[in-house]
């Protein structure tokens, strides 16, 4: 029997790599910020919060099209799920590329010669490096419905959470001066955002699952981590 | 798209260039020997092509107006079916018209290619223009009209004859030129149902199931080469497969032929139709109910975020 309603799986299958196609839009951010943090490039910091129009206007109109599919399509069954997957995976992106931001707006505020420590900016370095290979990783567990590549995701979040505690104490240890530990609570709010971004490509791994199982769970559950820790040992 | 620019949220203002044209006879409307006769389509397309300029203005990128209806009512024996309808159709679009039993959407789809002609009492006021010329000017003949306007009814209904001659009927009767079974082989592939019978074209319609049965019916509107079709519940009386393939063939159809559908399945409006128009009936004071337009927007608009109340609470199944 031929295959039916060829338009609506077109339309869902447009609507998913718009989606997806923001994913690489932040993955450029990351990139872009990463760089202007490290070589305190105030251009490309500017560049990085101008181009967050790019990824908004993306959500509106991945938004719109979910809108009007659910509208006209009624969706059900795994189209309905990747639908809702959708819609979250699309808000997600859209606050990843908004943490792009509140990290690009800190680069001025350092100064032209910030007191760099360079085990911090190491640390803030492999975080950046980090989050930008997760938020590749989930693109593409999400493309290819592959939930082991998003299970992945955990582990490598847990890198993430670690080189941000590392940040935060070292950032304590900057001892008197003014600058030193004003750039340090610069680097730290860097780090707590990096470390949201790999909390949103963990999101993106979660809907992954969703669409493939039909479950929804969270690869980790902050407010119970007891509960976690016996799972996992 | 922009095409509401009246405050009714129903139709667009008619420009002084479009109402002159509309006076003005078109150039080859008067037939030389007197036999009434359907203009050709080119002159159609011809006349219509001012248009363009004269709506630019409304809306960059609107597409060339097919049917233009302006306060069309039509009455059965003196009372109305359908009041004062005023709407654009555009070309190469697919239009809905939904609304509850008793609104006037058949009555209204049957007046865009003459159908109520065929009913002794109906008497219809107001314009329909089809590329800009007045669809019940004295001149026009219905019978062209249909052939250039077809039509798709709810039930099935194939002649008592073979699957070849029930799409060869019209372009028989209309004594088209060309090569017969070209135009039936042609009809049926774009009726999306020429390999399911090509091998037994000489078969008994009857003994085709519903869906196919339904898919002549439009391969045979679609052998005298229209380029409307006229959609009334289509798929009302097919399982959700048959439904399906009958939607995606509209899609396929749209590139060439402009499609209106009257539905009562609201889902099937917002699946496949470019533009909608919700009707609603009203009861005046001796009780006669007759029917109204109440929006007409594009179809994502009126089911994410319809503007009159009344369509919202017909979209949302909340009053019949």
């Amino acid at each position: 029997m031929p295959e039916t309603r060829v338009h609506f799986a077109d339309e869902l299958r447009r609507l998913e790599e718009q989606t997806l196609g923001a994913l690489d839009m932040v993955g450029e951010a990351c990139a872009r910020t990463l760089e202007a943090v490290l070589h305190q490039d105030v251009e490309l910091a500017s560049y990085v919060v101008n181009d967050d129009d790019r990824i908004d206007g993306r959500y509106l109109e991945v938004h719109q099209g979910i809108l009007s599919l659910m509208a006209r399509q009624a969706p059900v069954a795994t189209d309905l799920r990747l639908i809702a997957a959708l819609l979250d995976v699309i808000r997600s992106v859209e606050r990843m590329g908004d943490q792009c931001v509140n990290i690009c707006k800190l680069v001025p505020l350092a100064g032209r010669e910030p007191p760099v420590e360079r085990e911090i900016l190491a640390r803030v370095e492999r975080m950046g490096r980090q989050a930008i290979s997760q938020v590749a990783q989930c693109k593409h567990a999400f493309a290819r419905r592959d939930v082991a590549l998003a299970e992945d995701l955990v582990r490598q979040d847990d890198e993430l959470d670690q080189l941000n505690r590392e940040i935060f104490r070292l950032a304590l240890e900057l001892g008197d001066g003014h600058h030193a530990r004003e750039w340090g609570m610069h680097m730290m709010l860097v780090a707590r955002q990096l470390e949201r971004i790999g909390d949103g490509a963990v999101d993106v791994g979660e809907q992954t699952a969703f669409v493939v199982t039909g479950l929804f769970r969270e690869f980790t559950d902050a407010s119970h981590p007891e509960i976690e820790a016996r799972r996992v040992g | 798209m922009g095409r509401d620019d009246g405050k009714d949220g129903t139709m667009r203002q008619v420009t002084e260039p479009e109402k002159e044209r509309a006076q003005a006879p078109p150039p080859d409307a008067v037939a030389s020997g007197g036999r009434p006769r359907m203009l050709a389509p080119e002159l159609g397309h011809a006349a219509v092509s001012g248009a363009r300029h004269a709506t630019a203005d409304a809306g960059a990128g609107e597409r060339e107006p097919l049917f233009e209806i302006e306060h069309l009512t039509v009455r059965y024996g003196g009372r109305p079916a359908v009041n004062d309808a005023s709407l654009d159709v555009a070309e190469r679009q697919i239009t809905a018209l939904i609304g509850a039993s008793g609104c006037g959407k058949s009555t209204f789809i049957r007046a865009l290619n003459r159908m109520n002609d065929l009913i002794p009492t109906a008497t219809v006021e107001g314009t329909v223009r089809y590329h800009g010329q007045d669809l019940y000017a004295p001149e026009v003949d219905p019978v062209l009209v249909r052939k250039r306007i077809g039509m798709v009814f709810q039930k099935p209904n194939p002649f008592p004859k073979s699957i070849y001659d029930n799409v060869a009927f019209g372009p028989r009767v209309l004594g088209m030129e060309g090569e017969l079974d070209g135009i039936v082989e042609r009809a049926l592939r774009r009726g999306a149902l020429w390999d399911e019978v090509k091998d037994r074209l000489k078969h008994n319609a009857f003994g085709m199931s519903g869906g196919q049965q339904q898919r002549l019916c439009i391969a045979r509107a679609l052998a005298t080469d229209p380029d409307v079709l006229l959609m009334d519940e289509p798929a009302s009386a097919l399982d959700p497969i048959s439904t399906a393939r009958i939607e995606d063939l509209m899609f396929e159809l749209k590139e060439r032929v402009s499609i209106v559908i009257v539905t009562h399945n609201m889902q099937q409006a917002a699946r496949v139709s470019d533009m909608t128009a919700f009707f609603t009936v009203n009861v005046d004071e001796t009780g006669h109910r007759y029917g109204e337009v109440v929006e007409y927007d594009e179809t994502e608009k009126v089911f994410t975020n319809p503007s009159d109340p009344r369509t919202e609470a017909y979209v949302t199944g909340r009053v019949g």
